[in-house]
C-alpha cells in the first residue's frame, strides 16, 4: 500500500515538474577497460606544456598541474620545465620557479648527475631570459637553515 | 492497489549504438538507494557522462540525490572552515596534498596549499619588486622571496639526520647491558654444575662406551682400536 502510494506520489510530483523537452543527447565517450592510460608520452608533454602556456593561467592552476606532474613516475622534459618557468613569471611568482626547479631535480632520483646538468643546459637560456637562479646560485643545494625538531 | 503501468519510459537515453535505452519504468518497486545504484552502474556500464545520468534520473532520485549532496558539502565547509581558521593572513596559493589549506614539506608534494609566512608590509615590498624584472632582484631578496613562501629548502627536507649514530649507540650499549646481567646470573643464580661434568668423569664415560662397543660400524668405538687398546 505504502509502495503504490510513493508511486502515486512521485508520479504526480514527476508530471507536474516534468521537462520533457530536456531529452538527454547522444553520449559518446571513448571506453577505457582498464586504469592503463594509452596517452603516449608526447601527448602527456604536449598536454603539459599546453596547459603551462595558457596566457590566462592562475597560480592555483600551476602548482596543481607541478604537483601532478611530481607525481607522475618520469622526469618532466625541458620544454614542460620552460613552460611552467615562464607561467612562474607571468604569475609574478619567484619562489615557485626555482621550488620547481628543486622538485625537478628530485624526480631524477639516482641517476640526478646524468639528467639534472641535461634539464639545466637545455633550460638556461630561459633562465637567463627570466632572471631565475638555480637553487645552487641561491646556495639551496646544501642546508642553510636548520629546524628544530617538534619532539624535543 | 496497483497503478496502470506506463508504457512510454519518462527518460530516454540514446547510447553510443544509436538505440534508446530505456532507464526504469516509473512503476518499478526499487528502493530509492538501489535505484540510484542501479542507474549509475547502467549508465557507467555504458559510458555516459555525468552530467547526462544527473539529467536522466527520475524527478525524486535527482531531488534525494541534491538533498545528499547538500548535507555533504555543509559537512565539507565546516571542515575547511576550521583549517581556514588556523592559517592567519596566509595566502592560499593551491590545492596541496589533500585540498586542506595546510603547509606541509613534502618531497612528494613540492607545492604547498598555502605560503609558509603571513603576508607582512615587508613581504608586501618584495611582492612589488617580484612583480618587476626578476633581474633587479638581489640574492638576498630571492632567498628572502623564497623563504616567504616556503619553510624548508629539497636540501634541507632530505638532509640526513644522523639518528643511526644514537639507534646504533642505545642498541649495543643495551646488549652489552645483557651480557653483563648473564655474568652476573652466572654468578648468583644458576646453581653449580655437576659432578659428572669434571674431566674424570668424562673420561671413565668414554671407557664405558668403548667397553660397551656403543656405536661399532661409525662412530665412537669404531675409532678405537680394540687390538692396541688405543685410538685407531
Amino acid at each position: 500500500m505504502f509502495r503504490s502510494a510513493l508511486t502515486r506520489v512521485s508520479h504526480v510530483a514527476r508530471s507536474s515538474m516534468l521537462d520533457t523537452s530536456a531529452r538527454v543527447p547522444a553520449a559518446t565517450v571513448s571506453r577505457n577497460m582498464s586504469k592503463h592510460s594509452t596517452e603516449t608520452d608526447a601527448e602527456l608533454d604536449a598536454r603539459y606544456e599546453a596547459y603551462f602556456s595558457r596566457p590566462d593561467i592562475d597560480g592555483w592552476e600551476i602548482r596543481k598541474a607541478m604537483n601532478d606532474l611530481c607525481g607522475m613516475d618520469l622526469v618532466p622534459e625541458p620544454k614542460i620545465v620552460i613552460a611552467a618557468l615562464k607561467a612562474c613569471r607571468r604569475n609574478n611568482d619567484f619562489a615557485l620557479a626555482v621550488r620547481f626547479l628543486e622538485a625537478v631535480k628530485e624526480k631524477c632520483g639516482g641517476r640526478v648527475k646524468e639528467i639534472y646538468p641535461y634539464i639545466l643546459q637545455e633550460i638556461n637560456p630561459t633562465l637567463q631570459e627570466l632572471g631565475i637562479n638555480t637553487p645552487e646560485e641561491l646556495g639551496y643545494d646544501k642546508p642553510e637553515l636548520a629546524l628544530a625538531s617538534v619532539y624535543e | 492497489m496497483k497503478l496502470a503501468t506506463q508504457s512510454t519510459p519518462e527518460y530516454q537515453l540514446i547510447t553510443t549504438d544509436g538505440r534508446p535505452q530505456e532507464l526504469f519504468r516509473g512503476d518499478a518497486p526499487c528502493l530509492l538507494k538501489n535505484r540510484l545504484v542501479w542507474t549509475a552502474a547502467l549508465m557507467f556500464k555504458n559510458n555516459v557522462k555525468l552530467h547526462h545520468i544527473i539529467m536522466a534520473l527520475n524527478m525524486v532520485t535527482r531531488r534525494a540525490l541534491a538533498l545528499t549532496l547538500q548535507q555533504l558539502s555543509r559537512q565539507q565547509t565546516a571542515a575547511a572552515a576550521s583549517t581556514l581558521s588556523k592559517i592567519g593572513n596566509r595566502e592560499v596559493v593551491g590545492f596541496g596534498f589533500n585540498g586542506s589549506p595546510a603547509y606541509v614539506d613534502r618531497v612528494d608534494f613540492p607545492m604547498p596549499a598555502v605560503r609558509f609566512r603571513e603576508d607582512t608590509p615587508d613581504v608586501q615590498v618584495l611582492r612589488e619588486k617580484e612583480m618587476g624584472d626578476w633581474k633587479k632582484l638581489t640574492l638576498e631578496e630571492k632567498k628572502a622571496l623564497y623563504r616567504a613562501s616556503f619553510c624548508q629548502t629539497f636540501a634541507e627536507m632530505t638532509a640526513p639526520s644522523g639518528e643511526w649514530k644514537s639507534v646504533l649507540g642505545v642498541t649495543l650499549i643495551l646488549s652489552s647491558l645483557a651480557v653483563w646481567i648473564y655474568l652476573w646470573m652466572k654468578v648468583f643464580v644458576y646453581s653449580p654444575l655437576p659432578e659428572t661434568l669434571k674431566p674424570e668423569y668424562q673420561e671413565a664415560q668414554l671407557k664405558r662406551m668403548i667397553d660397551l662397543r656403543a656405536n661399532p660400524v661409525e662412530g665412537t668405538s669404531s675409532q678405537w682400536d680394540y687390538s692396541k687398546g688405543d685410538w685407531k
